[in-house]
């Protein structure tokens, strides 16, 4: 390994330690010996979900656009956050928000909305990168405004519905839901580990589906795997921090500028620079103003010019 | 033995047939050219052979066996294609693109061996690219590119290569390096064929499958099928035939514009 990549490793672990150990410090009171009690029951999965959210958001981001040879692309614009959003919209309006259901629900709901895209962007002359973001626009906003509507009529507040769409690392576990999502984070990182599993054969389909086919890659397995992997894992994430965007469509590039693009480096330092970054925002997010925001308004504030600077340079 | 051969093949895009019915048999160790004009199905033909597009009827066989009871690996350490070219959208450097040419060989998280890296130098080395091994392939010029893509396929040490208009971007002495290459890689027994529009250097292979729309016009050897009668019938141009000066071979000039 050179110097330059080992340095590279070396930075994005930092800022993983960095951001949690700043993310336990931070909030009411601080943090002294006298409060561990509150900072190990609430502070500590927050960091927890945190590391989980933010690195599966952008592994699965990573995979999908090697898969798509897309820099665009990742669960966010695919509208796979918010069909998981919807999906985990229906479990809490339909009482079942405490129960294995939500996870369920919004695996299923991620999966609906990753099959509709496909469909809908699969036209004569195969998936191109403007009718997939196209269709995942058209999906994302779709289900959103659906999610509004379920909860609304069913008389929650905006405050929940809004959170639910923009996602929030605040959750507040019960032992029964704590053991749900760390069932859910397991699943959610097998998949990554999956998607990990078949590197090579994301590499060679991010070259294309013709010239994968011809090394030796069942194209078509592949690719639904890897749609089905990856919206099954976001969607169990999404179920508890609902949609968060633009981790898993900046972090990916960032990622492939320090160490190219082969998927064993990619996504795992994807992970690890996921983790670091979402946790980095709920910080800012829970200092900026007093009654906190919803992550994505600060994913968003950073990932809007950056997808800005890539539609200009990249496509 | 016969490397490649399709039986009663019908393929097309959308409702419009553009083989139907096509047979094709290609003998091991032979060096096939297929010409034809712009829309002949002539790269239709080469991925419907390696399985890439898959017939509405008909089948191919690889080897005696039939195409779709071997696996796409199986299939990937036969048979590899130079596809015309590539558009690349992450920043792979070269020696990265040739080594995935060894995708075949190596199983789910097997690391490349030490003997894959060997294969991958020597054809590197063979088609003149590993000066370039560290540089990102879209730094490159077309021509280098195309050199990187043969080294790729050869790195899948197939018995059968096909070349998709594999010369379209070089310059005459990378033309005729490439195929040199391809004429030693021929003697040394690999099944070669050949899509090309340049009707001279199609002349150089043992024989040629002149098509159009789909349909076989001629089958054999160069001096029978660059006929200024069937390139009138393939082409509808008129063009000057004469013999090469030195080998003898058949060659097209452009008619008087």
């Amino acid at each position: 390994m050179s110097s330059k990549r080992r340095l590279s490793w070396a930075v994005i672990v930092l800022l993983l330690i960095f951001s949690g150990v700043l993310s336990i410090l931070t909030g009411p009171g601080g943090f002294s010996y006298r409060i561990l009690n509150q900072v190990l029951l609430f502070r500590l999965p927050r960091v927890l979900v945190g590391v989980v959210a933010g690195g599966v958001l952008a592994v699965v981001g990573g995979a999908f656009q090697g898969l798509l040879r897309n820099p665009l692309v990742d669960p966010w614009t695919l509208g796979v956050a918010s069909g998981a959003a919807l999906g985990a919209a229906f479990a809490i309006v339909t009482g079942t928000g405490s129960s294995v259901l939500l996870p369920v629900f919004a695996f299923s709901g991620a999966v609906l909305a990753i099959a509709l895209v496909y469909v809908l962007a699969r036209g004569r002359g195969g998936l191109t990168v403007i009718r997939l973001v196209l269709a995942g626009v058209i999906v994302s906003f779709f289900f959103s405004s659906l999610v509004m509507l379920v909860m609304v009529i069913s008389h929650r507040s905006l405050g929940e519905a809004v959170y639910l769409m923009m996602g929030s690392l605040t959750v507040v576990f019960t032992r029964k839901s704590l053991g749900l999502f760390v069932i859910s984070a397991i699943l959610a990182l097998a998949g990554c580990g999956w998607l990990m599993v078949h590197n090579r054969e994301l590499d060679v389909i991010s070259l294309s589906e013709e010239t994968a086919l011809s090394l030796g890659v069942d194209v078509q397995r592949l690719t639904r795997m890897v749609f089905l992997v990856g919206s099954v894992a976001v969607g169990l994430i999404i179920a508890w921090t609902g949609a968060i965007s633009f981790v898993g469509l900046v972090v990916p590039h960032l990622v492939r500028m320090l160490f190219g693009p082969k998927h064993s480096q990619v996504l795992p330092g994807s992970f690890l620079l996921g983790a670091g970054v979402l946790l980095f925002a709920d910080v800012l997010v829970r200092t900026l103003t007093p009654t906190g925001l919803p992550l994505s308004v600060v994913t968003a504030l950073v990932g809007v010019p950056f997808f800005i600077y890539l539609l200009r340079t990249r496509v | 033995m016969k490397a490649l051969t399709a039986e009663g093949l019908s393929f097309g895009y959308g409702n419009e047939l553009i083989f139907d019915g096509f047979s094709l048999a290609i003998e091991s160790g032979e060096f096939l050219g297929i010409i034809g004009p712009n829309g002949s199905g002539k790269s239709t033909l080469l991925r419907l052979l390696n399985g890439t597009l898959r017939p509405l009827r008909g089948v191919v066989n690889v080897l005696g066996k039939e195409i779709n009871r071997l696996s796409r690996k199986e299939i990937a350490q036969t048979i590899a294609l130079v596809p015309q070219e590539s558009f690349f959208a992450f920043e792979w450097t070269v020696q990265e693109v040739v080594l995935m040419g060894r995708n075949p060989y190596l199983k789910l998280l097997e690391r490349p061996r030490q003997e894959d890296l060997n294969k991958v130098a020597e054809t590197m080395k063979l088609t003149g690219v590993q000066m370039l091994a560290t540089k990102s392939i879209n730094s490159i010029s077309a021509g280098e590119k195309q050199r990187v893509l043969l080294a790729r396929a050869l790195a899948q040490e197939p018995q059968i290569l096909l070349l998709d208009e594999a010369t379209s971007h070089l310059d005459l002495a990378h033309q005729v390096a490439l195929l040199q290459i391809l004429k030693i890689l021929n003697e040394q027994g690999k099944t070669i064929v050949l899509v090309s529009h340049d009707l001279n250097e199609a002349a150089l292979c043992s024989r040629l499958l002149l098509l159009a729309q789909g349909k076989t016009i001629a089958c054999d050897i160069p001096a029978k099928v660059l006929t200024p009668d069937l390139i009138r019938a393939a082409y509808g141009l008129e063009p000057v035939v004469t013999k090469h000066p030195c080998t003898g071979k058949p060659q097209v000039l452009f008619p008087p514009i």
